[in-house]
């Protein structure tokens, strides 16, 4: 979560509130993302096995991720109105793993959750930890919407720089010297 | 039992290990970067130009989440919505290597890597499909193992 690396907590648990899917927003995301007839025809949809329209899994995910980003912009809030410092939150490099089990149909709510289940300094990334977090997703009925395994990268607060990483990281910002070191993006 | 939405469809039996199917390209813009971070990822590194320049990604970059909704587009529009797909169960091994920035154009191959019959529903097969999505200098910008049902031809039957 938006904290420093050093005080993440293993096995701590956000609950990241719900998100009720409707029709009209299950059809508008999978058109532009996952356009399969069971996510965007309710002609044909009933001749799924499904029986009718369900969310694209890439849908419930996104939400899913939107719920932990509106987590930690509340964590952030709560550290500065304690007089704390957040710490920084990085892109992710990916997930381990994700399991689609019960599809969400249009009136489903589903309920969000984060455990965080490891961390550890990254070998590639010097000043940044990655984080090991599960999310689960249930539905009204408490049944498993999805199970996702994810990593991400936060700060660390106390890192400091190995005097040849620093020496590197001067010289980029030498004109000429620099752009050669600076990788082409 | 036929379903008629995928009659006319490639099924399990006419899938073949090792098939390469090429994805086409998508170009990714400003607009459907930020419209999907307003929506799915509002970090401002997927919103501001100048925060997204500070940031790991180095500018302005769309959300890894719609990179792979992407390029789950491009499959569905090049494979899935000419197979009998019954739906995903889910993947491993996502893997977000580059950033996608405004203005690139993403395409690449998806491969057939493995195909089983399902053990408890004879009507359903399982094809395990590679992803390997690059922008327009050839780098890796996802990969990913994705799993999807198809229905059988024969089997509901047997």
């Amino acid at each position: 979560m938006t904290r420093w690396f050093e005080d993440i907590v293993i096995d701590e648990v956000f609950e990241l509130g719900e998100h009720t899917f409707t029709e009209d927003e299950i059809i508008r995301f999978a058109r532009l993302y996952d356009p399969q007839y069971f996510h965007i025809d309710p002609e044909l949809a009933p001749h799924s096995h499904f029986g009718g329209i369900i969310a694209s899994g890439w849908h419930t995910v996104s939400v899913g991720h939107r719920k932990m980003v509106d987590a930690l912009f509340a964590e952030e809030q709560r550290l500065r109105e304690l007089g704390k410092e957040p710490g920084v939150s990085g892109p992710s490099p990916g997930v381990n793993s994700m399991e689609f089990k019960v599809p969400v149909r249009p009136g489903d709510t589903v309920s969000y959750r984060l455990v965080v289940t490891g961390k550890r300094p990254s070998n590639s990334i010097p000043g940044w930890g990655l984080l090991f977090n599960r999310i689960t997703a249930v539905n009204q009925r408490g049944e498993l919407v999805y199970r996702a395994e994810l990593v991400g990268f936060s700060k660390l607060r106390d890192y400091r720089m190995p005097l040849k990483l620093r020496v590197l990281l001067a010289l980029t910002k030498v004109p000429v010297i620099g752009s050669r070191l600076r990788r082409p993006t | 039992m036929t379903n008629p939405a995928t009659a006319n469809r490639r099924h399990f039996e006419d899938l073949a290990v090792g098939e390469v199917i090429q994805l086409g390209h998508t170009t990714v813009s400003r607009e459907m970067i930020i419209d999907f971070a307003q929506e799915f990822d509002p970090f401002p590194f997927h919103l501001d130009e100048d925060a997204a320049r500070a940031s790991l990604l180095g500018g302005l970059a769309s959300s890894g989440w719609q990179t792979g909704g992407l390029s789950l587009r491009m499959l569905v529009d090049s494979f899935l919505s000419g197979v009998a797909s019954a739906g995903g169960l889910g993947f491993t091994d996502l893997k977000w290597k580059n950033p996608v920035m405004v203005g690139d154009t993403i395409g690449g191959t998806v491969t057939i890597a493995g195909l089983r019959r399902s053990a408890s529903q004879p009507q359903w097969g399982i094809v395990t499909l590679d992803f390997d999505v690059r922008n327009q200098h050839g780098k890796q910008v996802l990969t990913m193992r994705l799993a999807n049902l198809v229905e059988c031809r024969e089997g509901a039957a047997a």
